[in-house]
């Protein structure tokens, strides 16, 4: 796989000269078929013009996942890297190698018995080797934990020398045996505590891309490789940093955290200088409970849950879903990994005694909520039962959950155009209100200052012209103070609607429709959540105005990435 | 490919855009003075004091010679091949030089690797030939090549070098990735302009047969071509943009929208594009509003057969089929496939109901009907059948 280092590379340059001290792995098995034997279709006509140049030659430097072909004379000379090009981003690729570093200078501590002929400046380059297939993030990855084991050394060199004293045993290793490098390394690998921590930081980054490290027994060096650490939970996708924050910046308050281990094995993951409100945070999760709730309920700003959400994700911990509740439908989730021999299978059984996951899991074969697989006689058991299938399902990714989108459509042609440009306007401004990082309370307080004074206007309207007491034009007059912003045919669209004669629809139609509401972007919860209605009352109005609003279900983009449709094309 | 040139070259235009050669430099490693930068087009860009912190990787250890080499620095990233000549002749029994691109740090330049390796490799011949390199004034002599290598790569994306006694070709190939698998069951649909080219004879039989609406086996069978060959045929259009796979149609087939669908309604040039695609006939177009609404009809558990009693598609104008095609290429919509699995043991026909195969693939395979295979898993109660 692209994302594993092929190989992990400590180069140090100083006044006496350039040196690779270690690399990992260096065990390299010699005897092995010529592997770059290209091969050749026998029936290739040769080609004139071929033989006088010579082939064009395709070298590789991979061999079965390590570097290969490269001495180590050789890598030490491109990693001494001149003084211009240190303390910031290194990168070279050689045929199909890429290496990337950060080469960092640290000022020695002197030691008394040396004599200070020199300035006493090392240059230290830990470099990953990784496949040149390997994308821009991925480099941007190994490029930040190089450069954080460099500030590590630097630091470590200031306070007790131990560069210094890792080199030095490192060039005796290497003295001692001049001949043979593989023992030298070996020794390395025995005696000295930072090749011991480079063998280590090799075989995490190989196997769960999440990164523990002491360095010299005292700094701690966490690092998370998300494209490799999200493996274990969305097998073949790859989820890059980019995903992560895309679906972070899209995170609203109604979502809620969904742990991907128990609760127990997570306090053991925080280490003891972890963060106590992560604790405080654990200890009042619940799927059920949306991120506000959590909020309130750990005593912690909306803000910081926020924060320790997108590290719980980052580190491939937890993901987020919409809260667990009745009404909410799921359906199965495409490319979830459901067949015959799947180990889920046995999983779930094993979780849930008695029950097969692929019968479990048919009834989802359409839109399914909680609340109608549950019917007034079901004792409480099965419900929370229920519950437990469905959070252990989507905890698997089986699981999608479906929302309600609307959009408006006045116009046999759609919206006209000006109206949805005045749409969008009310859009953004109302975005940066409600969907900021503050998050007000969501309450009437947020009606919408032109529609209820427009409101007030029309009954005041009302009152003024009572002696011509004709009520059809009452009428009339409300509803063209409502829909003042209207163009005129979507206006006299909107007429033919009988709803539109009490005024309360109108008045709620008009309110939602202005915020932006029915431009697909919000879903009926969304809906809900910001402006305090009831279910029950926006689904009324969505069919009372259905000849101007088209509803559809999909699932919700913000959070997809995590329900295996990302790969889906 | 030669055939594929123009299709290439449209793609290329636009791929070339985003990594555009910035300079090209030739230099040597000069016997008394070191690695040098002979010669410069555009001149200076690369400074003095730059080429120095990075000589190291233009004029190498040997290990590395004939190796494409690339250093990505702050502001620039720069791409070379080194290569020695060896020979009694040169100051210190070998001539060290490297022709190098230099593009902006974050430009993408795989693609362009063949390319210096084989104008390296002609700079090579050349010298090899009449000395072109360390006969002097080499400058003078490779300024206009540099020149006009850099502008017709940069414009056209190809240059052909004819001066000298050897001519060469050079030309950027975008990379691709590897076209998946095609199968069975998969529905060939045109997404551009069949190119009028000289295609092999194989495609040329099968194309005709590609009409948006047979699938695979059934265009193998009708242009009595091999299944495999199509297959091959086929992956090889999909990996030049040509063709685009979709599910197969049929009226029982459940469909079901896409966060893609929003697209639709406020994007005015699909939503046109949409409309001619889908209509039954040039003059009458149908209505936005009512496509929309058929999309936005389409969920888990209805049908395409559904949708034509709820919805009157000759009266709005619609040819379904296209619509549901229109969607599927756009990813508007998506097709809801059905996997029957077997939760008992059992025999012959219920070996595919592992989950892995869907009822498309099991009807393509064992040549039954659709609506057979249905009647036959819905009275079988050992297998469930689940849509995703």
């Amino acid at each position: 796989m692209e994302i594993n280092p092929l190989s992990v590379i400590l180069v140090k340059s100083d006044s006496k000269g350039d040196r690779l001290l270690f690399r990992y792995p260096f065990q390299v098995q010699e005897n092995r078929e010529i592997s770059n034997k290209s091969r050749k279709n026998p029936y290739t006509l040769t080609v004139v013009e071929e033989t006088l140049q010579s082939p064009a030659s395709y070298s590789s430097n991979i061999n079965k996942g390590v570097l290969s072909g490269l001495s180590d004379e050789v890598l030490s000379s491109l990693f001494a890297v001149k003084t211009d090009l240190c303390n910031k981003k290194f990168e070279l690729k050689v045929n199909d190698v890429r290496f990337v570093s950060h080469p960092t200078l640290l000022q020695l501590k002197t030691k008394q018995s040396e004599k200070d002929d020199d300035s006493g400046i090392m240059l230290i380059n830990i470099v990953f080797a990784l496949s040149a297939l390997a994308s821009h993030s991925v480099v941007g990855c190994y490029h930040d934990l190089s450069q954080r084991l460099g500030i590590i050394l630097r630091h470590e060199e200031k306070r007790c020398g131990y560069v210094s004293e890792q080199t030095q045993s490192m060039m005796a290793a290497h003295d001692d045996y001049t001949s043979n490098n593989s023992a030298a390394f070996q020794v390395i690998l025995d005696k000295c505590t930072l090749g011991d921590n480079i063998k280590k930081l090799y075989e995490d980054l190989c196997t769960t891309g999440l990164v523990h490290l002491k360095v010299n027994r005292w700094i701690t060096l966490s690092f998370c490789l998300p494209q490799k650490a999200h493996q274990w939970h969305l097998r073949g996708h790859i989820v890059e940093p980019d995903d992560i924050d895309r679906c972070l910046t899209a995170l609203r308050p109604y979502h809620s955290l969904l742990l991907l281990h128990p609760v127990e094995h997570l306090i053991d993951f925080t280490c003891l200088d972890s963060s106590p409100s992560l604790i405080k945070m654990l200890t009042q999760y619940s799927p059920m409970k949306n991120l506000q709730t959590l909020a309130a309920d750990s005593d912690l700003t909306l803000s910081h849950v926020f924060e320790l959400t997108a590290h719980l994700v980052y580190w491939a911990k937890a993901t987020v879903i919409f809260p667990v509740c009745a009404t909410n439908r799921y359906v199965i989730s495409p490319n979830a990994p459901l067949h015959q021999n799947s180990p889920l299978i046995e999983k779930f059984s094993k979780t849930f005694p008695g029950l097969h996951l692929i019968k479990t899991i048919h009834e989802f074969s359409v839109p399914t909520s909680l609340q109608s697989k549950l019917n007034p006689l079901c004792n409480s058991t099965l419900q929370s039962s229920l519950v437990q299938n469905i959070i252990w399902m989507l905890q698997h990714h089986l699981l999608l959950q479906l929302h309600t989108y609307i959009e408006y459509m006045p116009m046999e042609n759609g919206a006209s155009n000006l109206n949805t440009r005045q749409f969008e306007k009310a859009l953004s401004s109302h975005g940066t209100s409600v969907l900021s990082a503050s998050f007000p309370e969501p309450s009437r307080i947020e009606l919408s200052e032109s529609a209820t004074s427009s409101v007030f206007e029309g009954q005041d309207g009302v009152k003024h012209f009572e002696n011509y007491n004709a009520s059809n034009e009452e009428k009339q007059n409300y509803q063209e103070e409502l829909l003042l912003d209207f163009p005129d045919e979507e206006r006299s669209e909107i007429f033919k609607i009988p709803a539109t004669n009490t005024p309360e629809d109108l008045k709620l139609f008009a309110k939602l429709c202005r915020k932006g509401y029915f431009e697909g972007t919000h879903h009926l919860e969304e809906i809900m959540y910001l402006e305090n209605l009831r279910r029950s009352q926006l689904t009324q109005l969505l069919d009372k105005f259905r000849d101007v609003l088209v509803t559809y279900d999909s699932e919700d983009p913000a959070i997809a990435m995590f329900s295996c449709t990302g790969c889906l094309q | 490919m030669m055939h594929l040139d123009s299709v290439e070259h449209k793609s290329l235009v636009c791929n070339l855009k985003d990594s555009l050669i910035r300079c090209i430099f030739f230099c040597e490693f000069h016997p008394t003075a070191g690695p040098i930068i002979s010669c410069q087009v555009p001149e200076n860009y690369i400074s003095k004091e730059l080429f120095d912190s990075i000589s190291v990787y233009i004029i190498t250890k040997p290990e590395l010679q004939r190796s494409t080499i690339t250093v990505t620095l702050e502001q620039y990233k720069v791409l070379g091949f080194p290569i020695r000549i060896d020979n009694k002749k040169y100051a210190r029994n070998a001539f060290h030089f490297n022709l190098c691109f230099v593009y902006d740090s974050d430009a993408r330049t795989v693609q362009y690797e063949h390319v210096v390796t084989k104008f390296s490799e002609y700079l090579m011949a050349m010298e090899i030939e009449i000395e072109f390199l360390s006969s002097g004034s080499t400058c003078a002599k490779l300024t206009p090549i540099l020149n006009q290598v850099l502008t017709d790569l940069n414009t056209k994306g190809e240059c052909a070098l004819t001066e000298g006694p050897i001519a060469t070709h050079l030309k950027v190939c975008r990379l691709r990735s590897d076209p998946s698998p095609v199968f069975d069951h998969q529905v060939p649909v045109f997404i551009k302009e069949f190119p009028p080219h000289q295609w092999d004879l194989t495609t040329q039989q099968v194309t005709p047969y590609i009409d948006g609406f047979n699938h695979v086996a059934r265009i193998a069978a009708l242009s009595d071509v091999d299944n495999n060959l199509v297959k091959a045929c086929v992956q090889n259009l999909v990996y030049y943009g040509v063709v685009a796979l979709v599910p197969l149609f049929q009226y029982g087939n459940v469909y079901c929208s896409t966060p893609k669908l929003r697209t639709l309604a406020h994007d005015p040039e699909l939503q046109k594009h949409c409309l001619s695609y889908v209509a039954r006939n040039n003059r009458h177009m149908p209505s936005s509003r009512d496509v929309f609404r058929v999309y936005a009809a389409m969920s888990r558990g209805t049908t395409i057969r559904d949708l034509c009693m709820r919805f009157s598609f000759a009266t709005m104008k619609i040819n379904e089929r296209k619509l549901v095609q229109f969607g599927v290429l756009e990813g508007l919509i998506r097709r809801i496939q059905k996997y029957p699995v077997l939760v008992n043991e059992s025999l012959e026909l219920q070996k595919t109901f592992t989950g892995n195969y869907s009822v498309d693939e099991i009807c393509c395979a064992t040549g039954m009907a659709t609506q057979q295979l249905e009647d036959r898993l819905e009275r079988d109660h050992n297998v469930i059948l689940l849509c995703k």
